[in-house]
């Protein structure tokens, strides 16, 4: 982008106040767009949440507002604008109205170092994976506000909740990270990229069993720096009615709501680009790619695809998995995360010095990692039609009709509560 | 001041879990005493709830205050239309035909496992997993259907009457319930591997809130409650009624399968090995069911003679207990129903030192207290 | 070692579960939903599909019902306003037969208890209407005399629903007193 701002202040003639008027326009208009797109992204998260939550749960989501329900986020939207601006009476009401604000900023501002295409990129920041971590943390402050203005012990309970599981989830999502980075030798996402290739083994997440680790590592730390179940307990809707946004209506909720959903994309986009090879197509170079908008493009679509299949997978885990209690997921953090974290960076190194970039070994080694995720995802795959087949492909109401389906065996039931027998029998 | 404020220790704060809530289940109010996460105590407080059920008993006959046992519990109503019918037939000395019996022992089996759908769904949705309660309820629809088919209503029931049942069943009725029954097995499997065997519920639920079994029997807790907390106890095999005694089942009694004998786990797990047996005794009721008539002749004014008698039925959250007093009027003199959630709400205060908030969304959830019941 | 041991086992054990329990819910993608998409979506009206004991909303037809009372003495609600009385010239008229729709508990025991089968529940399960006393249905329009018990040739059954259909409250109606020919208040 500077160098497009360079060339149009050379074209224009401009003098040293109008290149510097032009540098605050250009920055400006990169601003709105980059916030935009954020915001859309957030909408469509939330569409895709409802439809995927909807077809889990053996329904089907919002399909009456536009084809698929695909407007439905926008009606909603623009409902919440519509809404009675609610401050409770006792509020502290400067601090309540900053609140979402300060949430969006954390989330909104990550996006300027999200790399779409080798040269979609807002601001390619030679400290990129610095800033985005830091930038990140300012949500906390958002989120300790909203709990303490809403006046509401039960807000109050949720940001400090959220404030140190957001704190703590640092650690291991920066330690993560930190075996990337000392595979690419560099804190920029772009140069990470290219450090990494199209095909899968040429992934970081492949590159070695440690880093396949470290890859689930970040991935459960964003998610919980991000709020989303299992990690949801600020917001636990049994427990705390909505946590530190329960006396938050209308736009501002929507503020905090966008901000969360944008932040699921943002994990999910870094992921995408620490771990994933981010907008690298197999079999094509990142000069030829920055030469072609064909490429470019073609880019754009790759990074589009792996950053939302890894959103498709948040969405798919809020509403699977049950919620951690509050001790439970400090002691998940520095019990499991921390120390694997740490193990997976010993690990890494140590790889580093003994295994030579590109020689055999380490393609033996590339090569097997991927070998083993393949493997794991076939066994997956063998489950879910276990599943299937056991239930039924067409679970319906009129079973009752078309009579039985599925295999019902008694030896399992026996090994599954084998220990539920009357008291007389061993165990 | 009022009295609970005036004990607040100096560093605890008081929360109220209002009636409002989504974790209580049916209008419950919890005034909790806490530090913040651990609590030192958490205060029930009934009567939302309260319709004046015992009250309307004495302004009914006894035929036209069946349909109001349907509300004592919504949830297990077959159980208290049974109970009702069967302390009045009691007090007449009225047979009641083996159909009607075996019907009867069919309607509340049904009854039990749509109960324990919504139970187990609760457990999982106030625990944080929301899809399994979908699930459930998708489970627990069918059975509403079986149940609109049969008697006319998907929840108030009004089938189990006094002297019999109300309707009579036919073969096309019977198969639809072995489809069901058929259905419903692969679905508990499948149930366990989503969210039963669920390393995070376990850690959620096991070791929590143990209740020992004699606090379980000095708290007098019944039904799954008391079973998970190792007391063998069920009605249905040791005070024996209807045609169980001819029933082959087996009583679910808690094991500390994944924790200690007694904590919410091992409430979760009875209940699912309960539905289990419930299909069996179903089966085998279905393959057993004789012909004959399904109401026994019973006057049009039912008038009891004077006399009061308990009944008990074990109904899907333990013993659901009736107290009839009858002077040999066309109304009820007295009515007085033991519900099972009334004990087990009282045994909360006991357990809440030092538990966490979300420990205990969780014991609520897991002792399947349920409001209606609980304040009739 | 017992330690680490149990360590790596607690989070193979979560591993599995957890996936064990995403495979479940990633099936449920590859079926087919249940939901029946009330209430224009639906292959027919739910109403037509009902089962034959269903309990809706109640219905009488007039021209079975000797006003005999059986099903006011027997409801355990008081939501039937039946007034029978007599008239020097006609005889025994049914003046009123009110059926306040919001009070019934669908408990069935009026049809179980009415000698002609006059009163029985329809299907109809829609009866949402902006005001609550638009809930009492009056079945009669003016005085009539009642029917005999056993009429020959015995009238022609209609539909079920029909009669109740005729005379719902529709959503946005008006408050309108509860039975025209009395032009008064509530039903008791």
């Amino acid at each position: 982008m500077e160098q497009l701002v360079d060339r149009l202040a050379a074209h224009w003639q401009l003098g040293p106040w109008g290149q510097e008027l032009l540098a605050a326009a250009a920055i400006l208009g990169v601003a709105a767009l980059v916030f935009v797109v954020a915001l859309t992204y957030a909408g469509v998260i939330t569409w895709i949440e409802r439809r995927v939550a909807g077809r889990t749960q053996s329904r089907i989501g919002p399909n009456r507002v536009g084809p698929f329900g695909f407007l439905q986020w926008l009606a909603d939207g623009i409902k919440m604008i519509l809404k009675e601006d609610v401050i409770p009476a006792q509020a502290d009401r400067p601090m309540f109205r900053l609140a979402p604000y300060a949430v969006m900023l954390g989330v909104f501002s990550a996006f300027v170092t999200v790399p779409f295409g080798s040269l979609l990129i807002g601001a390619d920041l030679n400290v990129g994976v610095l800033f985005l971590l830091a930038i990140t943390s300012l949500v906390v402050v958002g989120v300790l506000m909203a709990g303490w203005a809403s006046n509401n012990k039960w807000s109050l309970l949720g940001g400090i909740r959220s404030a140190a599981q957001i704190v703590s989830y640092e650690l291991p999502a920066g330690l993560a990270v930190m075996v990337v980075v000392l595979g690419a030798g560099s804190l920029s996402l772009q140069d990470i990229i290219r450090a990494q290739g199209g095909a899968p083994w040429n992934w970081f997440v492949f590159r070695d069993p440690f880093c396949l680790v470290a890859f689930f590592l970040y991935f459960t730390a964003a998610v919980a720096e991000g709020n989303r179940t299992p990690f949801d307990l600020p917001e636990a809707e049994s427990e705390l009615v909505a946590g530190y946004n329960t006396e938050y209506s209308g736009i501002r909720f929507g503020g905090f709501f966008l901000g969360e959903f944008a932040n699921v994309y943002l994990l999910s986009a870094i992921a995408t680009s620490l771990f994933l090879g981010g907008w690298q197509i197999p079999g094509v170079t990142p000069a030829a790619q920055a030469d072609s908008v064909l490429l470019q493009l073609a880019g754009f679509a790759v990074f589009f695809a792996k950053a939302w299949a890894l959103v498709f997978v948040v969405i798919w885990l809020r509403w699977t998995l049950p919620r951690l209690r509050v001790d439970q997921l400090m002691g998940l953090c520095y019990r499991y995360l921390i120390p694997l974290a740490f193990v997976c960076l010993l690990g890494t190194s140590a790889l580093l010095l003994l295994v030579t970039p590109g020689s055999g070994a380490d393609l033996a080694l590339r090569l097997g990692t991927t070998a083993l995720g393949g493997a794991g995802l076939l066994a997956f795959a063998w489950r879910v039609r276990h599943h299937i087949r056991r239930v039924g492909d067409r679970v319906s109401l009129d079973v009752l009709q078309r009579g039985a389906r599925g295999v019902f065996d008694p030896a399992l039931q026996a090994r599954r509560y084998g220990a539920f027998r009357r008291g007389q029998e061993e165990r | 001041m009022s009295p609970e404020l005036r004990q607040v220790g100096r560093d605890e704060f008081v929360l109220n879990m209002g009636p409002h809530h989504p974790a209580t289940h049916g209008v419950l109010r919890f005034v909790l005493h806490t530090d913040g996460e651990i609590m030192r105590r958490a205060v029930p407080e009934v009567g939302y709830l309260h319709r004046g059920l015992e009250k309307l008993a004495e302004a009914h006959t006894y035929a036209g205050y069946v349909p109001y046992t349907d509300r004592v519990n919504y949830l297990e109503a077959m159980f208290c239309n049974q109970v009702w019918s069967m302390a009045v037939e009691r007090l007449m000395g009225l047979e009641v035909p083996q159909r009607a019996e075996h019907l009867r022992v069919i309607a509340c089996e049904l009854n039990r496992i749509a109960n324990h759908c919504v139970t187990l769904g609760s457990i999982s949705m106030d625990v944080g997993a929301y899809t399994p309660f979908l699930y459930l309820l998708r489970e627990r629809e069918a059975i509403n259907d079986l149940m609109e088919a049969l008697c006319g209503n998907r929840l108030t029931y009004h089938y189990v009457r006094i002297g019999g049942v109300a309707h009579d069943v036919d073969g096309a009725w019977v198969d639809r319930v072995r489809a069901f029954l058929d259905h419903l097995e692969p679905v508990l499997d499948e149930l366990h591997s989503l969210i039963g065997g669920n390393e995070i519920l376990v850690r959620r639920l096991a070791n929590v809130a143990v209740i020992c079994a004699s606090d379980a029997v000095g708290w007098g807790l019944v039904g799954p409650n008391l079973r998970a907390s190792g007391v063998d106890w069920d009605l249905r095999r040791d005070a024996p009624y209807s045609v169980y005694p001819e029933l082959g089942f087996e009583v679910a009694v808690g094991r500390g399968e994944r924790g200690q004998v007694g904590d919410c786990y091992d409430r979760w797990a009875v209940r699912v090995v309960e539905m289990r047996q419930s299909v069996r005794l179903l089966r085998q009721a279905l393959d057993k069911l004789p012909a004959g008539e399904v109401l026994a002749k019973v006057p049009r004014s039912i008038k009891p003679p004077a006399g009061e008698v308990y009944q008990a039925v074990e109904g899907a959250r333990g013993e659901l207990g009736l107290y009839l007093v009858s002077d040999g009027s066309p109304k009820p003199w007295r009515a007085k129903w033991r519900s099972s959630s009334f004990s087990a709400l009282s045994i909360i205060e006991h357990l809440s030192r030092g538990l966490m908030i979300a420990d205990l969304v969780a014991l609520i959830a897991t002792l399947d207290t349920i409001a209606p019941e609980m304040d009739r | 070692m017992g330690a680490l041991a149990s360590y790596l086992r607690s989070i193979g054990r979560s591993v599995l579960s957890l996936a064990d329990g995403l495979a479940v819910t990633f099936s449920y993608l590859l079926r087919r939903p249940v939901t029946l998409q009330y209430p224009d979506r639906t292959p027919e009206p739910v109403v037509k599909g009902l089962p034959e004991r269903s309990r809706g909303f109640l219905e009488v037809d007039l021209d079975l019902c000797t006003g005999c009372g059986a099903c006011d003495r027997v409801c355990p609600i008081d939501c039937i306003a039946l007034e029978v009385v007599k008239d020097a010239a006609q005889g025994r008229l049914i003046r009123r037969f009110d059926i306040d729709l919001g009070k019934c508990m669908f408990c069935g025991l009026c049809v179980e208890a009415c000698p002609t089968g006059a009163i029985r529940h329809s299907h109809e399960f829609e009866g949402g209407t902006g005001d609550v006393r638009n809930l009492v249905v009056p079945f009669v329009d003016a005085p009539r005399p009642p029917a005999k018990a056993k009429q020959e040739p015995p009238p022609a059954p209609k539909p079920l629903g029909a009669i109740l259909r005729a005379r719902m409250p529709g959503p946005w109606d008006p408050p309108r007193p509860s039975s025209p020919a009395q032009g008064g208040d509530h039903a008791a």
